[in-house]
């Protein structure tokens, strides 16, 4: 038995191997450096090491609070607004339909679109002269004048959610189409049979089960939510002022626009002990979910 | 971690090597033969010249051979590569050019080589190029080529040139209200980067204000400062010569308002000139003019420009710094100069060249030039600019998108650059104690 765990062990080390050296060890040396300064513009600083000195400045920044803030803001609206939309989406998809196939692979189109090129689409979209947007709404009559969507912050974050929606929206679905092909079709049968409506099988069959594609979904979507960054960047680059700026683009900004190597290494130290966290919270949420229903 | 450099520094650096193996391999450099290498944004016309100008440079000069390293056009781009390199130590290129703002930031790090032991003969450039290139009393730089803030203006509805900033806002109302006048008064460069400070120094000036005095010191948040940024907002929001879209725009937005003909007047540099006298392309070709930004009636202020421009440096880390400063000589000197304004518009930083009659074509007026680039003024000179910068920035912007006032947005902004000099050692390098800069070492 030993000679075998020994074997066991030299078959996993070069995986091993390998996780350490894309995984923890690019994590630990960040973790390093957000304990010293370092500038890479201000080498007379040196590089002395401070303790948490970084991490107390970050905290004592109203900027890292708000860019948490609007993270979290961009996070719950966008997968709120895809997972409505999505599921009617799976649903209509899941119906026995000619040309079904078709529909599901033009469905990820907009999926299949690099962020970049959509968020300037969208940037395109909403520019406040000869803007499509404007133009729809003024001749809509819901205007008079164009709006400058980009110098107000809630104009500013409407063009940035409707991208992710529109861009994320048929990932969502195709995850609760998934969810939806595993319900046993006899359990529609029976509720028919019992006079139940579609309403009340909705409620009662279809929510319940997809529950576990759905908590699936939240894991995957928050935390690319929390990560957002290319859309922005492109769309309002943070502004006006810094009232759109999520942490990512923070951290750009203080990592590989200032240089500060150390504050924004302690930077990107939080917001991986931020998504690390939420992680384990949807996981263990997500066993005890899926335990009960093996059960 | 013993080495100082880090990970990205010194994976630029084996890039730096991988592409110094491929381009410019330096197989071919003859016996004795020292070999330059020449950095810089080289895009079209531009590129054409700079490599036509340093192959007459190694015809006079048979003992030097110079590489021609292509960087990125964009400056930001430029600078993070310039930076990466630098902190990796690599000797390649020996000649850098440098963006007006970066030279104290270079020479504090120790990252450019002192000129003075060149005596370069400084008093024939602008004095305000030359005090660009200035670090603690050092010079670490050249100015090649000089870039100021314009004011654009249509000579069909505004035939005399605003003598006042009061004047301007007046006048550009007037020509608006006019039946089939054009729709907005005044375009400028209103987005959050750093086209917003060099427009914010020249309404700054024209109040009589600054950023920092000549101490260090943040006055940012003076009356002077609280008047011009009022000012600025009230174009948008009192006035309403400027339209609203401009807090999203760039130079380019501004130049295809103004050269549809749906602008009076627009705050813009000299590269606009040119391709807007193509009459297949523009709609006011023949129609303007440009004249200096000015003052604002109120007195205190003067007519300001906010400076921009090439400057030329010697890599530190140089292994022929001497060749490098004969190459940047050749560069700067008169006649490379006209050249350069001549095929790719880029004013000579030589007052003595605008007298002479010897820069005939050029698309600008030489007189108008020659005023605006008197009335340059500097964008802080201090190592931290960048980031300086990246404060005021935000804090105008908001303002300007009445996210907050004025004086409130101008006190959060100086309480920034106060902690970010705090933080950054900076108040003794600003008060002229030198010997924190590494470079005051290398001087010797």
């Amino acid at each position: 038995m030993k000679g075998e765990a020994r074997l066991g062990w030299t078959l996993v080390a070069p995986a091993l191997g390998v996780i350490g050296l894309i995984a923890i060890f690019p994590l630990a040396w960040t973790v390093w450096e957000s304990l010293h300064v370092h500038e890479l513009r201000m080498p007379w600083l040196g590089k002395p090491f401070v303790g948490l000195a970084n991490y107390v400045e970050v905290v004592n920044d109203p900027r890292f609070w708000a860019a948490l803030g609007h993270t979290a803001f961009f996070t719950v609206v966008s997968i709120a607004l895809e997972l409505l939309i999505g599921l009617f989406l799976a649903l209509a998809m899941n119906r026995v339909f000619r040309g079904r196939g078709f529909v599901r692979a033009a469905v990820l189109v907009p999926w299949a679109i690099p962020t970049v090129v959509a968020a300037l689409l969208w940037r395109f979209i909403f520019e406040s002269q000869g803007g499509i947007a404007n133009e729809l709404l003024i001749n809509a009559g819901f205007i008079e004048q164009p709006l400058v969507w980009f110098i107000r912050t809630w104009t500013a974050w409407v063009p940035v959610i409707l991208a992710d929606v529109w861009k994320t929206t048929p990932f969502v679905a195709l995850l609760l189409l998934a969810g939806l092909q595993n319900i046993d079709l006899t359990l529609y049968e029976a509720a028919a049979v019992d006079g139940a409506n579609k309403w009340w099988q909705l409620r009662h069959i279809t929510l319940p089960l997809l529950k576990p594609a759905i908590l699936v979904t939240l894991i995957f979507r928050t935390l690319d939510g929390f990560r957002v960054f290319d859309l922005i960047y492109v769309l309002t680059g943070g502004g006006p002022g810094t009232s759109t700026e999520p942490v990512a683009l923070y951290t750009f900004n203080a990592l590989l626009q200032n240089l500060r190597f150390g504050y924004g290494s302690a930077l990107s130290v939080l917001i991986f002990a931020i998504t690390f966290g939420m992680a384990l919270l949807y996981v263990k949420v997500l066993g005890v979910r899926l335990g009960g229903d093996e059960r | 971690m013993k080495a100082p450099a880090p990970i990205t520094a010194r994976l630029a650096a084996v890039a730096m090597g991988a592409l110094a193996l491929c381009s410019c391999g330096k197989t071919g450099a003859r016996e004795g033969q020292t070999v330059l290498t020449f950095s810089g944004s080289a895009l079209g016309a531009e590129g054409t010249l700079v490599a036509k100008q340093l192959r007459k440079f190694s015809e006079l000069n048979p003992d030097i051979r110079v590489e021609l390293q292509r960087t990125p056009d964009d400056a930001n781009q430029r600078h993070q590569l310039y930076v990466q390199w630098l902190n990796a130590r690599v000797g390649n290129p020996d000649i850098l050019q440098l963006d007006v703002i970066w030279t104290p930031e270079f020479a504090a790090a120790g990252w450019v080589l002192p000129l003075s032991r060149y005596s370069p003969a400084i008093n024939e450039f602008f004095p305000a190029t030359v005090e660009a290139n200035r670090w603690a009393g050092e010079l670490y730089a050249l100015p090649w080529f000089a870039d100021v803030g314009l004011l654009y203006r249509r000579t069909d509805l505004v035939p005399a040139e605003p003598r006042t900033l009061e004047e301007l806002v007046a006048v550009a109302k007037r020509a608006t209200m006019r039946p089939g006048g054009p729709k907005h008064g005044f375009v400028w460069q209103g987005a959050r980067y750093e086209g917003l400070i060099t427009g914010f120094v020249e309404y700054l000036g024209a109040f009589g204000g600054r950023i920092l005095d000549e101490k260090g010191r943040v006055v940012v948040n003076a009356p002077e400062g609280v008047r011009a940024l009022e000012f600025m907002r009230d174009e948008l929001y009192g006035s309403r010569v400027a339209p609203l879209d401009v807090l999203t725009w760039h130079e380019e937005e501004g130049r295809f308002a103004f050269q549809n003909g749906t602008a009076v007047f627009m705050r813009n540099w000299p590269y606009a000139y040119e391709p807007m006298s193509d009459s297949a392309e523009s709609r006011v070709a023949g129609k303007y003019a440009v004249s200096p930004m000015p003052a604002s009636g109120s007195g205190g202020g003067r007519s300001t420009a906010a400076l921009g421009g090439g400057q030329l440096a010697i890599n530190a880390y140089s292994e022929s710094p001497d060749a490098a400063y004969r190459l940047i000589a050749y560069l700067t000197a008169p006649d490379q100069m006209v050249e350069r304004a001549q095929s790719v518009g880029q004013y000579p930083t030589r007052p003595a060249l605008y007298e002479e009659g010897r820069m005939k074509g050029l698309a600008i007026p030489l007189g108008d030039a020659k005023r605006a680039i008197e009335s340059a003024t500097l964008r802080p000179v201090t190592p931290i600019y960048t980031e300086l910068s990246d404060i005021l920035q935000i804090e105008l912007h908001r303002a300007l998108v009445r996210q907050a006032e004025p004086k409130e947005a101008l006190d959060l902004a100086a309480r920034r650059i106060n902690a970010l000099i705090e933080r950054t050692g900076m108040r003794k390098l600003m008060s002229g104690e030198t010997s924190v800069a590494p470079a005051a070492g290398a001087a010797k």
